[in-house]
C-alpha cells in the first residue's frame, strides 16, 4: 500500500470548521455534509476541510487532541511504556500533517505541535524497529502489536513479511540439506 | 466605461469563465498578476497567463490566444492606446484594463462597454468631455444635403438666389465652427497627451478588491507594498503620492498583523518565526542589508550623489563618514549580516544622525519590512531591486518570458533561492550601472546639446548588453542625470532633461532611447513620448514606439544623429 493510500483513507475523519459562505446540505456517496451557515461550525471530512480553507472560504477547528498539554501527556506516556500506548486518533501523523499544512495560523502553537508529534512517531518507530529485531532473533513464529496505527504498520508492510520469507526459505533449504 | 465596483461589475462577472490574462513586463504589473492569480485558484477561475513587452508584442499574442475567450484582463499595458483599434476585437468581447500608465487613451474612456477600465478617474487628469472631442460627423452632412436639395424645388430665381445665399452663408457660418470647434479639440488633446506619468500603482487596486471579498491576507498585502515601492523607486511617483499610498497600507498593515498575535507571548518561537510585516524607517541604501555597508553606500544612487564618490574626494568623505559613524573599515567591507552585533544594531540610527552634516538629508525615508523565520528580513526595496535585476537578465538561453515567471517566483516565499539570486543579479546590476556613469563622467561622455543633455554608449563598451533592457537603462539615465547635476559648474544643469541611448539589437542594429525630465522639477511628468513622436515625423527616423512607456523607444542606430537634431531644434 502506498502511504499516498493510507492519507487517502485518512482524509475521510471528520474535524471541524467555521465556513463564511452559507450553502445548503451537500448529499454525497459516503453521506451528507452541511447545512452551511456562516459563523456556525459544521462536521465536514478533512479532504473538503483542507480544500474549503486554502480558497480562504473557512477557518479550521483543531481537534481536541491537537494541543501542546494533551500531546506532552501522550509523548511522556509512549515514553514510559515498553509497548504501544493508544494513540488519540487512529490517523494522527497524517491528521497532523494535513490540517498543519493548509491552517497553520488557525491552529495555536502550530510549530510546537508539529515538533511533539514528530518526537512521538520517531519513539514509536525506533520501538517497532527493536521489537521487529528482537522477533527475528529469538525467531518466533508469531508476535502482537496493540495500538499501531496505519501509518506505522504501512511503513513496515514492504519489509518485514518479505524479510520473514526470505529467512522460511533459506530454512528450508537448511533442513533439506541436513536431512 | 470605468468599473466603480470592482466586486460586482468585474470580479463577478469572471467565475466561471475562461480568460486570457495579459500583463506588461514591470515590477507593479507582476504583483498585481500574482495577486489576481491567487483571486482566481480562491474561485477555481481558469485562465491563460501571457507576459507581453509592447504594443506589437500586445498585438501578436491577442492574435494567437483569442480564440473562444471572451473575457480579456490587460494589467498596465492598454490602458494609453485606442485598444479597439489596435487588436480589432469581435463585438462581444469584453476587455478590463488596470492601468497605472496615464493619460489614458479618450477612446477607451468612452468606449460603451467593450472596453471596461477599472479604476476611478481621477480630479487632476483633466480627461476632456465627450462633446469637446467627438461630433457626429453624418450629422453635419445630411444637413447640408437636405437643405441643397430643398433649395432647388423652389421656384423663383430670385428666391433661389437670396435662399442659395443665406444658404452659403449658413454653411460658411457652420464651416467656420467646425473649424474652431477642431481647433480646440487638437489643443485639448495636446495638452491632455502632452505628458506621461504615472497613477495609482495596479498592485494596490487589485489588493483592495481582494479586501472587499474578504480574501486579503498579508501575502497579498506584501504584494501591494512591493507594486507601490516601485513606483517610487524607479522616479514613477511624486513622493507625495508615495507616502499617502504608503499610509493607507499601514492601516492594512496594522489590521492584519494583529490577528496572529493575540495567542502567543513575546519568547514561544512561533511568534519569533511568524509572518510580519512592520512598517519603519529606513535607509536609501540599495540591498544593505544583504551587502556590505562599504559597497552599498557607494553603488545606491542617493549616496553616491551627494556624496560624490566617483571622485577621489568623494571616496575620502566616505571613509571619513564611516569612521565617524564608529564602523571600522575592516567591519564596513564585511557583508552586513557578518559584522558586530552592536554596529548592526546602531547603523541605523548613526546614519541618521550624521545625515545633516554630510547633506543626506533623505536617507532616511518609511517603508515596509517582512519577516519570517529566523533568517529572512527583506525590506520591500530590496525586493523591487531583486526582481528588477531578474526580469532583466535575458541571455541567451532565456527567453523573456522565462524572466518573467522567474521574477514572479522571487515573490513567493517558497522560492527563497530564485530571492536570492535575484539579489545578487541585482547587486552586480547596481555595480555595473555605478561603473557606467564613473566611466561616462570621468570621459565627460554627458554632452550638453542645448536644451538638453544626452548620454550615448557606444557598442563596445562593457556591459553594454545590460543596457539594453529599458529598467536598466532608465536607471542608468537617472543616476548620470543626478550625478551630471551634482558635478558641473553649468548653473542651467537641474533644468536640463538627460536623453540616454544604447546599443539594443545589433543584428537589426537598433538602439534604445530614453529621455528623463530635469532634476529641478518634482513631478516626474514626462513629454518625451510627444518629443519623440515629433522628431521621428520631422526626421523620417524610423523609430519604433513600442515600449507602453512611451518615454522610451527603439530608433536606428542610423538615423539617431538626425533624430538628436532635430529633438534639439524642438525643445529649444
Amino acid at each position: 500500500m502506498d502511504p499516498a493510500e493510507v492519507e487517502f483513507l485518512a482524509e475521510n475523519q471528520m474535524v471541524s470548521i467555521v465556513p463564511n459562505f452559507n450553502f445548503e446540505r451537500i448529499y454525497l456517496i459516503s453521506g451528507d455534509v452541511g447545512p452551511f451557515r456562516a459563523g456556525l461550525p459544521v462536521q465536514v471530512p478533512i479532504w473538503m476541510a483542507t480544500n474549503l480553507r486554502q480558497r480562504q472560504k473557512c477557518r479550521i477547528i483543531a481537534p481536541d487532541w491537537m494541543n501542546t498539554e494533551k500531546l506532552e501527556q501522550v509523548k511522556e506516556e509512549e515514553s514510559q511504556s515498553r509497548f504501544f500506548t493508544k494513540m488519540p486518533s487512529e490517523h494522527y501523523m497524517v491528521e497532523g500533517h494535513l490540517l498543519l499544512g493548509a491552517a497553520s495560523e488557525d491552529i495555536p502553537h502550530a510549530d510546537e505541535i508539529r515538533t511533539i508529534l514528530k518526537d512521538i512517531w520517531d519513539m514509536r518507530m525506533s520501538k517497532l524497529r527493536s521489537s521487529v529485531d528482537a522477533f527475528i532473533k529469538i525467531g518466533g513464529t508469531h508476535a502482537k502489536l496493540d495500538h499501531l496505527t496505519a501509518m506505522e504498520i504501512n511503513s513496515i508492510r514492504p519489509l518485514l513479511p518479505h524479510a520473514l520469507d526470505e529467512l522460511y526459505k533459506l530454512q528450508k533449504i537448511v533442513r533439506i540439506i541436513s536431512i | 466605461m470605468y468599473v466603480e465596483d470592482l466586486k460586482k461589475d468585474f470580479y463577478n462577472v469572471l467565475i466561471g469563465k475562461r480568460i486570457l490574462l495579459l500583463v506588461n513586463h514591470d515590477i507593479d504589473a507582476i504583483c498585481a498578476c500574482k495577486i489576481l492569480q491567487c483571486l482566481f485558484r480562491y474561485d477555481s477561475i481558469l485562465y491563460t497567463l501571457v507576459p507581453v513587452q509592447g504594443i506589437t508584442d500586445l498585438q501578436n499574442v491577442y492574435g494567437e490566444n483569442s480564440e473562444e475567450v471572451k473575457y480579456i484582463v490587460l494589467v498596465n499595458c492598454g490602458g494609453t492606446i485606442d485598444i479597439v483599434e489596435a487588436l480589432q476585437p469581435k463585438e462581444d468581447v469584453v476587455f478590463f484594463v488596470i492601468d497605472s500608465h496615464k493619460p489614458t487613451d479618450v477612446c477607451n474612456v468612452y468606449n460603451n462597454g467593450q472596453i471596461r477600465l477599472l479604476s476611478k478617474a481621477e480630479d487632476d487628469e483633466g480627461i476632456p468631455e465627450f462633446e469637446e472631442i467627438f461630433q457626429d460627423e453624418s450629422e453635419e452632412e445630411d444637413e447640408d444635403g437636405s437643405n441643397a436639395g430643398s433649395g432647388d424645388e423652389d421656384g423663383t430665381e430670385e428666391s433661389r438666389q437670396a435662399k442659395r445665399r443665406r444658404l452659403d452663408e449658413e454653411a460658411i457660418l457652420r464651416r467656420r465652427e467646425r473649424r474652431l470647434w477642431e481647433e480646440k479639440r487638437d489643443r485639448l488633446m495636446f495638452d491632455y497627451t502632452q505628458f506621461n506619468y504615472y497613477g495609482r500603482s495596479s498592485a494596490v487596486i487589485m489588493f483592495e478588491l481582494a479586501w472587499k471579498l474578504s480574501k486579503d491576507n498579508m501575502d497579498l498585502l506584501w504584494w501591494a507594498i512591493v507594486g507601490v515601492t516601485e513606483q517610487i523607486l524607479l522616479y514613477k511617483v511624486e513622493n507625495q503620492q508615495y507616502v499617502l499610498e504608503t499610509g493607507n497600507l499601514q492601516g492594512h498593515v496594522a489590521r492584519l498583523g494583529y490577528q496572529g498575535e493575540v495567542l502567543d507571548d513575546e519568547n514561544s518561537t512561533h511568534h519569533k518565526t511568524a509572518l510580519k510585516i512592520t512598517y519603519e524607517k529606513d535607509l536609501q541604501l540599495a540591498l544593505y542589508r544583504h551587502w556590505t555597508v562599504e559597497a552599498s553606500l557607494q553603488h545606491s544612487m542617493y549616496s553616491a550623489v551627494k556624496l560624490k564618490l566617483w571622485t577621489l574626494r568623494g571616496k575620502k568623505k566616505l571613509h571619513e563618514l564611516l569612521a565617524e559613524m564608529g564602523l571600522p573599515l575592516v567591519q564596513s567591507r564585511q557583508k552586513f549580516g557578518a559584522m558586530d552585533l552592536v554596529l548592526r544594531q546602531e547603523f541605523q540610527s548613526m546614519i541618521a544622525k550624521l545625515a545633516d552634516k554630510y547633506q543626506l538629508h533623505d536617507i532616511v525615508y518609511a517603508s515596509f519590512i517582512l519577516q519570517y523565520g529566523f533568517r529572512s528580513r527583506y525590506c520591500a526595496a530590496d525586493i523591487v531591486y531583486a526582481m528588477l535585476a531578474t526580469l532583466e537578465s535575458m541571455g541567451r538561453d532565456k527567453s523573456p518570458a522565462d524572466c518573467f515567471l522567474e521574477a514572479l517566483d522571487c515573490l513567493s516565499r517558497q522560492k527563497k533561492c530564485v530571492l536570492e539570486e535575484g539579489i545578487e543579479k541585482a547587486k552586480r546590476m547596481l555595480t555595473c550601472i555605478f561603473k557606467q556613469v564613473q566611466a561616462a563622467l570621468d570621459m565627460h561622455q554627458v554632452i550638453s546639446a542645448g536644451p538638453f543633455v544626452y548620454l550615448i554608449l557606444q557598442e563596445g563598451t562593457l556591459d553594454a548588453k545590460m543596457f539594453s533592457r529599458p529598467h536598466c537603462i532608465t536607471l542608468l539615465a537617472h543616476f548620470a542625470l543626478r550625478a551630471y547635476v551634482a558635478s558641473s559648474r553649468n548653473r542651467r544643469a537641474p533644468s536640463l532633461p538627460l536623453i540616454a541611448s544604447a546599443p539594443h539589437d545589433l543584428d537589426r542594429g537598433t538602439c534604445l532611447v530614453v529621455g528623463i525630465p530635469p532634476t529641478c522639477e518634482d513631478s516626474p511628468k514626462n513629454f518625451f513620448g510627444k518629443a519623440f513622436e515629433r522628431a521621428a515625423e520631422k526626421t523620417s527616423a524610423r523609430m519604433l514606439p513600442d515600449y507602453l512607456d512611451s518615454s522610451i523607444v527603439q530608433l536606428k542606430t542610423e538615423d539617431r544623429t538626425r533624430f538628436f537634431d532635430a529633438l534639439t531644434t524642438l525643445l529649444s
